[in-house]
């Protein structure tokens, strides 16, 4: 059963960023309806089809998978570096909850905010290009295990970070770099030998890919590999965040 | 009976610094306790450790028979601390904070209760209002209705009056005694010792993380206290009466007044006889006792001063 502890913490955090729709709701749809209309569009007008599906339906898989993973990373992250900063945290650190239902509730929220994210996203791009959904289940599951790792990754930062600095620094110079060059907006099999492989050393290029299986179907590699990445990630950053909570590292001196 | 807080052999450092310095304390059941100490003394350390928000480097705290670490949620449903600094969610309303904090604690905060502590730190009209529109007494009234709504067995108080004005802090003082009349322990540091002086049946002076005396707040102004006696007199006198040398009275530069300095609990009675003795006519009369803030002081200076190399 959950406890009301767990409730209350999962509710104020979904509270927390539904108050501020247009920060952490709008400003990401406007950024993405942006990419599918200048990429999808201008530069599906030059490609075409890419392996045979139509260019403006063969990115949305990588932009979903953007969308949801910064914003699950940036709801947990600014939400409890806020409360660090705010002496807030205070109020959570001192109540009787559990290490793994304030993981829980962190987690669950910022999951919650980048499945919206993504759902509106891959709503308004089949509004733009068809709605399609190759193998639903799997799709939701992968973007569901990256909403989960990057939501532990995100909490992971805010307890470690002492700047909104370091807060961005893992969006800005990690995950939005390997996710444009992890084959959102191209196949693996476009790029020459050296970009290839690189290309094939960055792991999110593996949940993209199998992401995209999921949605459309087709993928470079064996669809399976993003799923046993994306499953090994999840439980390894959520494994690190109840560990550090546990521990106290940061915020119990 | 069991003490609320168990404290042995506590200590935290931070790097080459001992914060706490092997603090055994207890506090007792439904005692108004009061830790001094100068900055930097290791009391909010203290408080810290027993509310969860620090772990201690070694020793034992218990709540209720019960260890900070390993019984932590029971501990925990024990404790409300009011931090130091203030601090506020603006995302939400003074109603919103008090139901989210008592949810924390697995409570659903009755509408009776919530009305109750609304009213005792005059939030009342302040329900709906959000917590960064507050003014600075306000919130940290707030803070205190926080550590109340799971209603606490012991309430950690760090320097809940710290930039109040005085009305406000003459009306917590009195909320704190109501709390004590209902069965809640209080823990206050502060560094008004006139606050402590008027709240405390105990008192704990603390520096460089060791605790120097635990004592009742009575027996502490007794036993370190003195009282003095400065009468002015009607006209001067050019040397002191032998029968008021006895009672150990200085004469003041020009002879104009008598000053008798006696232990806390020395009566004036036959001072005042003795004078009258002498025939000496008196103008006014002035009395003063030791306080807390002096006694501390000695304290602390006499420890420093051993300290010392």
């Amino acid at each position: 059963m959950i406890s009301l502890g767990l409730r209350t913490l999962f509710a104020k955090e979904i509270r927390r960023f539904m108050r501020v729709p247009g920060q952490t709701l709008l400003s990401p749809l406007v950024t993405t309806t942006l990419y599918f209309l200048v990429f999808g569009y201008s530069l599906g007008g030059r490609l075409r089809e890419v392996e045979g599906v139509p260019y403006a339906r063969f990115i949305v898989p990588g932009l979903v998978t953007l969308g949801v993973i910064t914003n699950a990373y940036l709801n947990a992250a600014s939400s409890l570096f806020v409360m660090k900063i705010q002496g807030t945290i205070i109020d959570v650190l001192v109540s009787p909850l559990s290490y793994g239902e304030i993981l829980a509730g962190f987690v669950g929220a910022a999951v919650v905010r980048g499945l919206i994210v993504g759902g509106v996203m891959w709503f308004v791009a089949g509004v733009f290009g068809g709605f399609h959904l190759a193998h639903p289940l799997l799709a939701i599951a992968l973007v569901l295990l990256a909403a989960i790792s990057f939501s532990a990754l995100g909490l992971l930062t805010a307890i470690w970070a002492a700047t909104f600095e370091q807060v961005n620094f893992f969006p800005t110079f990690f995950i939005t770099p390997l996710t444009f060059l992890g084959g959102v907006f191209y196949s693996v099999q476009m790029l020459p030998g050296p970009l290839r492989s690189l290309t094939l050393a960055n792991p999110i290029f593996y949940m993209v890919d199998g992401v995209r299986y999921g949605m459309l179907g087709r993928s470079d590699a064996p669809p399976w590999t993003g799923a046993a990445l994306l499953v090994g990630l999840s439980l390894a950053s959520l494994s690190a965040a109840y560990g550090v909570l546990r521990a106290g590292y940061k915020l119990r001196g | 009976m069991q003490p609320v807080v168990q404290i042995r052999g506590l200590e935290k450092r931070f790097g080459a610094l001992a914060a706490l310095d092997g603090v055994d304390l207890d506090v007792r059941a439904g005692e108004i306790f009061a830790l001094l100490g100068p900055n930097g003394a290791g009391k909010t350390t203290l408080i810290s450790i027993v509310a969860g928000l620090l772990r201690a480097s070694a020793g034992e705290v218990r709540v209720l028979g019960k260890d900070v670490v390993r019984d932590y949620q029971a501990t925990r449903r024990a404790v409300g601390l009011v931090p130091q600094e203030i601090n506020f969610d603006p995302f939400f309303t003074v109603e919103e904070t008090l139901r989210i904090q008592a949810g924390y604690f697995g409570v659903a905060l009755s509408e009776a209760r919530l009305a109750e502590i609304l009213e005792a730190l005059d939030l009342t009209a302040k329900r709906r209002t959000n917590s960064r529109a507050l003014s600075g007494g306000m919130k940290r009234r707030l803070l205190i209705g926080k550590a109340l709504v799971h209603d606490p067995k012991v309430l950690f108080l760090d320097e809940p009056t710290a930039g109040v004005d005085v009305e406000l802090r003459r009306s917590l003082w009195t909320y704190v005694r109501t709390l004590r009349e209902r069965g809640t322990t209080i823990v206050l540091t502060t560094h008004y010792l006139e606050e402590a002086e008027e709240l405390a049946d105990r008192v704990g002076v603390i520096d460089g993380g060791r605790l120097l005396v635990l004592e009742e707040t009575e027996a502490l102004l007794r036993r370190h206290g003195q009282k003095r006696l400065r009468l002015a007199l009607a006209s001067a006198i050019p040397a002191l009466p032998p029968a008021l040398k006895a009672h150990g009275a200085r004469l003041e530069p020009g002879g104009e007044a008598v000053v008798f300095e006696v232990s806390g609990g020395d009566a004036f009675g036959p001072i005042l006889a003795a004078v009258a003795d002498a025939g000496l006519a008196i103008r006014d009369l002035e009395t003063r006792r030791t306080t807390l803030e002096d006694v501390f002081v000695q304290l602390v200076s006499a420890e420093r001063a051993e300290d010392r190399p």
